[in-house]
């Protein structure tokens, strides 16, 4: 059932757009293009101050107790600021494995560090192209991993990653805790996610999961995590739209504003079906956690809001004309994350395969 | 299970019951005059049954419920294809502006129950030669006489004018004033000496829209619907009245399980379709789309159910969802090749890919086209500007034509 969001979830989305809006700052975010390995530190404390990291964390473990549906509010305003920081998505995956892992000695030690900011966490899924693949080249044999994963979100400043990885042929997932040694920087087009190939050799590593357990609660996360992102790229397309729609208001040309042309205003009202159509998918995705539907929801949540923030980010900059393409502008940022998002947690082509396997399975 | 619950329970089951006349199978290849007899006997059991006027005052013959109960309904009463498409403008549109500002309440209400019967069906006269989307620029006349009127001009695109007993009709009374302040809103006797109507073959085959023709036919002024030059806004308000109906993600085209039943049966260099790409790209896609329009339909109907208003998302459902259905029509034709060549005639729309591409322009120009509706959403929803219009503010009479 789709929700219509209740009180507190309401102040949930205005409050954290609130704090974003006074505290972003897009020059800060400019240079941090130019920076690998850095990210926006007044965001990361804002984010830990407002208790975003506790937010969908059990409160055995310091956290609120909240779920999907608000972590989603949170990071749809996240989306909005084009936030230099990856956390919010990366830490709610970790905790999400540690806590179906049942490893009551591992969640006692990372879950109140991530509810409290004081740790961060990622998860290292793909390999190659495969967002999650069936049979991964990472190996765990006893207590220690080995092999490659290639642009892991926030792998240049997380404490511990948990690896899809294989112990002999049976599927598993690992925790490990990264060092200098393991990571290598990638300079990418939107450095404040800090990617970075983890090696691992023989690495001291805990086993979670394994056999049949692993690779369904490895989609489980991954599909949780793709709903987070789909929240963030809609706040992200949306802010865009509103960003064209006020440009395309005052900007004159011809004697008129620019918004008064049906190529740019319909191209604007284009993206606003875009944008509702992902967000009411979102809202759905959010509350179906746990249920059948719940792969079918996501990955249609997370198809149509990649769409929605290409679209606006194509759209935006071409409504702007010369000055959308400037650095200056800042309409990159936003270029840039839609992209950038719309590879994490899986592309597109992955989603939909997924679907499609949704699909068949209940139509046969 | 909430009494809304409990509501669609009965629907279906009725729906179910009846299903063996009037649903899909039972009338498929029926002439048109028999499978208009069959919709005007399957309203009249919805009215035996407490289904018609769900929403209407009770006084009118109506159930006295909520839009969400009639939204109800309809969802459920979508699916079994009965013949329902002759009342959907006479019901939707034209009876409800009756029940509302018809001046004699008594004729009102007869004439409002007649129609829920299924006895009587009306039209809704708004499209013109001269405008479609421009409502405001209609050309037909309605000049006073002292003690009525006497219309003159032509309409065009009206559903099913050819069935109906009576219409509403928007004409211009006043041609020296800026043209949204010089219409006046009538009904009008559709056997009334003077009505000319006659069917237009659209391009599926079909004729189910007509142009009508008004020679000095005489309307007392007791047929008004709206203060002498205040018709455009009545007009606008009879849109709002019955503004919640059920939507159809699929655009009124076939479900995207049956492209993926499609998609199993055919193959493509000898495996099956499904296991192509490019078949699943196109059906994870359009799923999306639609998943998020029920989405929003969902949404609403919560919305509605706490008491508050939907929001404004609402309005692009057919926008989105009758260009995405002509899309995927043309994609399930190409699947099938040289089968896909063939073309029954009597096919629905709802069930076979070409009855669906077939129809699917008229679905994109209908009730509001595309341009209109970004149009819409641009200048009410986003608040951008309104296109240059030079016809602004000008006595009608002086627009150049």
């Amino acid at each position: 059932m789709s929700i219509l969001y209740d009180e507190a979830q309401q102040a949930i989305a205005s409050e954290s757009r609130r704090v974003l809006d006074a505290r972003s700052d897009p020059s800060r975010l400019l240079t941090l293009l130019e920076r690998t390995g850095a990210f926006d530190e007044t965001f990361w404390r804002t984010a830990v101050e407002q208790g975003w990291m506790a937010l969908a964390l059990p409160e055995a473990y310091g956290g609120l107790g909240l779920g999907l549906v608000e972590l989603g509010l949170v990071a749809q305003a996240i989306g909005a600021a084009t936030a230099g920081a990856p956390f919010l998505t990366t830490n709610y995956g970790a905790a999400q494995i540690l806590l179906a892992s049942g490893n009551a000695a591992l969640q006692a030690r990372w879950l109140p560090l991530l509810a409290s900011g004081e740790a961060v966490g990622t998860v290292a899924f793909a390999e190659g192209t495969a967002p999650l693949p069936p049979g991964p080249e990472c190996v765990i044999a006893g207590e220690r991993l080995s092999g490659r994963k290639r642009g892991v979100t926030a792998g240049l400043r997380a404490d511990f990653a948990v690896v899809w990885c294989r112990d002999q042929d049976r599927p598993a997932l690992a925790l490990v805790e990264l060092d200098v040694a393991s990571r290598q920087a990638i300079d990418s087009f939107d450095n404040s996610r800090l990617y970075a190939d983890l090696i691992f050799a023989d690495a001291p590593a805990t086993p979670l999961l394994e056999g049949d357990a692993a690779p369904a609660v490895a989609l489980d996360v991954l599909v949780r995590m793709a709903v987070v992102t789909a929240h963030e790229q809609v706040g992200g397309a949306e802010a865009l739209m509103f960003i064209a729609r006020d440009y395309a208001n005052t900007r004159k040309a011809f004697g008129q504003p620019i918004g008064a042309f049906q190529s740019v205003k319909h191209r604007i009202a284009e993206l606003y079906t875009l944008i509702e159509i992902a967000r009411a998918n979102c809202i759905h995705a959010a509350s179906r956690e746990g249920q059948a539907d719940f792969i079918a929801a996501a990955a249609a949540a997370r198809l149509s809001a990649t769409e929605a923030y290409d679209a606006a980010a194509r759209d935006a900059v071409q409504i702007h004309g010369g000055i959308g393409v400037t650095w200056e502008s800042g309409l990159h940022l936003h270029m840039r994350r839609a992209r950038s998002l719309a590879i994490e947690q899986g592309n597109m082509l992955f989603w939909e395969d997924l679907l499609v396997d949704e699909l068949v399975k209940a139509a046969a | 299970m909430s009494d809304l619950d409990a509501y669609r329970l009965k629907a279906r089951d009725w729906l179910q019951s009846v299903a063996p006349t009037f649903g899909k199978n039972a009338l498929k290849g029926m002439p048109e005059r028999e499978h208009l007899a069959m919709g005007r006997r399957y309203q009249r059991a919805k009215f035996d049954a407490g289904f018609a006027g769900i929403n209407w005052d009770p006084e009118f013959g109506g159930q006295g419920l909520t839009p969400l109960h009639k939204m109800i309904f309809e969802q459920e009463e979508m699916t079994f294809g009965m013949p329902m498409g002759y009342f959907g403008v006479s019901l939707g549109i034209s009876v409800p502006v009756v029940m509302r500002f018809a001046q004699n309440r008594e004729w009102a209400k007869e004439r409002v129950l007649a129609a829920l019967k299924g006895d009587e069906i009306w039209c809704q006269l708004f499209s013109e030669p001269s405008g479609g989307s421009d409502l405001a620029g209609v050309r037909t006349k309605a000049e006073s006489d002292g003690n009525g009127w006497k219309l003159n001009g032509q309409k065009l695109w009206t559903t099913y004018a050819q069935h109906a007993d009576y219409g509403v009709i928007i004409a211009r009374n006043d041609p020296t004033v800026p043209k949204h302040k010089g219409l006046t809103f009538f009904w009008v006797d559709m056997h009334a000496l003077g009505v000319t109507v006659r069917p237009i073959k659209l391009a599926a085959g079909d004729d189910h829209v007509n142009e009508v023709f008004f020679d000095d036919v005489k309307l007392t002024d007791a047929q008004r619907l709206s203060p002498v030059g205040g018709g455009f806004a009545t007009a606008m308000a009879t849109l709002m009245i019955e503004r919640y109906s059920a939507s159809d993600p699929a655009g009124f085209g076939p479900s995207i399980g049956a492209f993926v039943d499609l998609a199993r049966e055919v193959e493509i260099n000898g495996r099956p379709a499904i296991e192509d790409g490019r078949v699943r790209s196109a059906i994870a896609r359009s799923h999306a789309m639609r998943s998020g329009l029920e989405a929003i339909t969902l949404r609403a109907m919560r919305m509605m159910e706490a008491g508050m208003e939907p929001g404004p998302e609402g309005s692009l459902n057919k926008l989105v969802s009758v260009r995405s259905r002509q899309k995927l029509s043309e994609l399930a034709i190409d699947l099938m090749g040289n089968l896909g060549l063939a073309w029954d005639r009597q096919a629905s729309g709802k069930d076979d890919w070409v009855a669906s591409w077939l129809s699917a322009p008229t679905g994109r120009i209908a009730g509001g086209a595309d341009e209109m509706l970004l149009n819409t959403i641009a200048e009410k929803i986003l608040g951008l500007p309104q296109d240059h219009r030079p016809d602004k503010g000008i006595p009608f009479n002086q627009i150049p034509a």
